[in-house]
């Protein structure tokens, strides 16, 4: 079995090196060069075709074992990675994160991001393993600030400039979206309704886990859907319809709530430094018993 | 509501703790002791503020209190996917029942202040937000700690929430994770909900004062059926705001229990420094019974002692209920009730047991012609 695999891999160094070759004459206008290496190029990628077919017709009346999945030849099987693998996909947890919070546009709390990953993107992760994410987040923006092209991280209260309990952000988010002051709650409701009607509305045939997200946000937006009564979705739901309520209601607190997070997000800006502005003001912070504890851990 | 007496009082309470630092109460505890206004041990032993679940265990009657870990579990997830989205689900059931209007959407949450748990901090914090100017107000308060005298010491109490309307009225919203089935609750627990909520709402007037109201009517959340639909319902607790008004100042009256307890009588567990109890559990018990009680079975739900006062009150006619010892009239133990109505006491009936004792004779020989042969046999 070892010949086969041999040529295989020596077929794709030759396809690499080929399309590296057809690149190059493209680029300085060989175009006979570039005809006779596209058509080597072919041959190579049927022979890589071929040998790929004879290696796993060897492989098959012995065992599945020798043809490993390929995550495993990565020695970092984190625990981590075992379960992404059960639930379909390989992002790592934060980038399945920032794809639900993109989504929806606003802090959101873990079940509702994992709710809305479900919905969108077919795999579900476990809401718990979300409240340690901002803490790691959190440690690695403060090794290497601004390493990553964007951090998970906190809502900030109006008030306090304090972490809000239980919402994840995205660092890239202008600051104003990222404070919550007393309007925000709705506010930020009416806007994720709003997106994720939007959302749902250019998918063909959602599923029903998409449904049904839509339809627990109608159920709490008036006048959205004929028959509702609060948290008793029924029928199927309009996302025009979500959108335009929705849209109705947002006009009667955005402007009060938009001067509500301008001014906070200004003193945030002056106030706070640059981890404290994504992971929030710790001046109380420090003390709480809470955090003893994950100090100790 | 005043400190309970003097310095006179405050050391003969102090006596009956056994120096021990006073227990701090809670809804529950408050609510607790409006559930038997009659029970002087019960009344002395919360003015006392004494440890009544290490009594009991160690007077050898001890109650598997405390409620169980699936239950609070439960309580915490349905509080928390209301609470996980309070600019929707939550929302939208307190528009329906309290008809808030659509700008009424603000929310506050008091869980802490600017990360700070600490007690004070966030008493002062709810008080600036909840007395502030009603305009700023905003509508819904996550978590305020409210501060309440009972027995001359404070305590900190927090409701689920507080929602304020613009009509001037505070309304207090319980969360409570058992179910309403088909439009029906257990009512022993829509009980104890009410006079925590009606708890809570004295301790909110006593907050905010003159500048708006508190209204009577709070709001209870519970699960729906069987599912974890939350159901919103007002609760009218009118009633357990007046029980508990006289309750408390049964407290601060302790004076006039204390007058009837004999001055050696001490609760205390004479612990030593690892607060291991010392005292002679009998001697305990002994002093824990020259305080009367007033044992019903509706003890069992609130009450530390209850098994001691139980064990006490057994053949007596106080075990079968309060409505079973109301018809009874003053016939105190069973086998009397018993002989009174086979009409088989050797003694003469009392002029104020004649009424009862000739009921019960008619109820023996109702029985005696239903039962025909049976009745013979059970004698």
């Amino acid at each position: 079995m070892g010949e086969p695999v041999d040529s295989v891999e020596a077929l794709e160094e030759r396809i690499f090196a080929l399309r590296a070759a057809v690149r190059r004459a493209v680029l300085d206008g060989d175009a006979g060069r570039a005809r006779l290496l596209r058509r080597d190029l072919s041959l190579a990628e049927q022979d890589w075709d071929n040998a790929l077919d004879a290696q796993a017709a060897g492989a098959q009346p012995g065992s599945r074992e020798p043809a490993p999945d390929r995550d495993d030849d990565q020695p970092s099987a984190e625990r981590q990675q075992g379960d992404e693998r059960r639930g379909g996909t390989l992002l790592p947890l934060r980038e399945q994160v920032h794809e639900a919070l993109s989504l929806l546009q606003v802090p959101a709390a873990p079940r509702l991001i994992a709710t809305v990953h479900e919905a969108f993107y077919a795999t579900s992760f476990p809401t718990a393993r979300l409240t340690s994410l901002r803490r790691d987040e959190e440690r690695s923006f403060k090794t290497a600030p601004f390493a990553r092209p964007y951090y998970i991280c906190a809502a900030l209260a109006a008030d306090f400039l304090s972490p809000s309990r239980g919402l994840l952000a995205i660092s890239t988010w202008p600051m104003e979206r990222r404070i919550i002051g007393s309007l925000s709650p709705r506010v930020d409701f009416l806007v994720a309704a709003i997106n994720v009607a939007q959302a749902i509305e250019q998918i063909p045939q959602p599923v029903p886990a998409a449904r049904a997200l839509l339809a627990r946000f109608a159920a709490n937006v008036r006048g959205s859907s004929s028959a509702s009564s609060a948290g008793r979705p029924s029928g199927r739901i309009d996302p025009q319809a979500v959108i335009r309520a929705a849209q109705a209601e947002l006009a009667v607190h955005e402007d009060q709530d938009h001067a509500a997070r301008a001014e906070a997000a200004r003193r945030a800006r002056e106030q706070l430094d640059e981890s404290e502005q994504l992971f929030g003001a710790a001046s109380f912070r420090r003390a709480t018993a809470a955090d003893k504890m994950a100090g100790e851990r | 509501m005043s400190a309970p007496g003097g310095a006179d009082t405050e050391r003969r309470l102090a006596w009956l703790r056994g120096g021990e630092l006073p227990q701090t109460h809670n809804a529950r505890t408050i609510a607790a002791l409006a559930s038997n206004p009659g029970c002087a041990r019960r009344a002395l032993l919360d003015a006392a503020a004494t440890r009544k679940q290490d009594i009991a265990e160690h007077a050898g009657f001890p109650v598997p209190f405390g409620m169980s870990p699936f239950a609070l579990s439960r309580g915490v997830v349905f509080e928390r996917q209301l609470k996980d989205d309070p600019g929707g689900l939550l929302l939208a059931l307190l528009r329906e029942t309290l008809n808030l209007d659509i700008a009424e959407v603000g929310f506050t949450d008091l869980n802490d202040v600017g990360g700070s748990p600490d007690l004070a901090v966030r008493h002062a914090r709810t008080k600036a937000v909840l007395t502030g100017r009603p305009d700023q107000r905003g509508t819904l308060f996550d978590h305020p700690l409210l501060r309440f005298r009972v027995g001359g010491r404070h305590a900190y109490l927090e409701p689920d929430l507080i929602a304020f309307r613009h009509d001037d009225t505070f309304h207090v919203v319980e969360i409570k994770s058992f179910a309403v089935i088909d439009g029906q609750a257990d009512p022993a627990k829509v009980a104890a909900a009410a006079i925590q909520s009606a708890v809570y709402v004295l301790a909110m007037r006593d907050l905010v004062g003159d500048t708006a109201t508190v209204h009577h009517e709070s709001v209870l959340i519970c699960p729906r059926d069987f599912a974890n639909t939350p159901l919103a319902t007002t609760l009218d607790v009118r009633k357990q705001l007046g029980v508990l008004e006289r309750q408390l100042s049964r407290i601060a009256a302790i004076d006039s229990v204390l007058a009837h307890v004999p001055a050696d009588v001490s609760f205390s567990l004479d612990a030593d420094e690892k607060g291991v109890p010392q005292r002679d559990p009998g001697d305990l018990l002994r002093d824990l019974k020259r305080v009367d009680a007033n044992y019903s079975p509706e003890c069992l739900a609130s009450c530390e002692l209850c098994y001691l006062c139980r064990d006490e009150a057994g053949g007596s006619t106080s075990v079968l209920g309060k409505s079973v010892r109301e018809e009874l009239g003053g016939i105190e133990s069973v086998p009397r009730a018993l002989k009174l109505a086979r009409g088989d006491d050797p003694l003469p009936v009392p002029e104020d047991l004649q009424e009862a004792a000739a009921i019960l004779r008619r109820a023996a020989g109702l029985r005696r012609d239903a039962l025909g042969t049976a009745w013979a046999q059970t004698r």
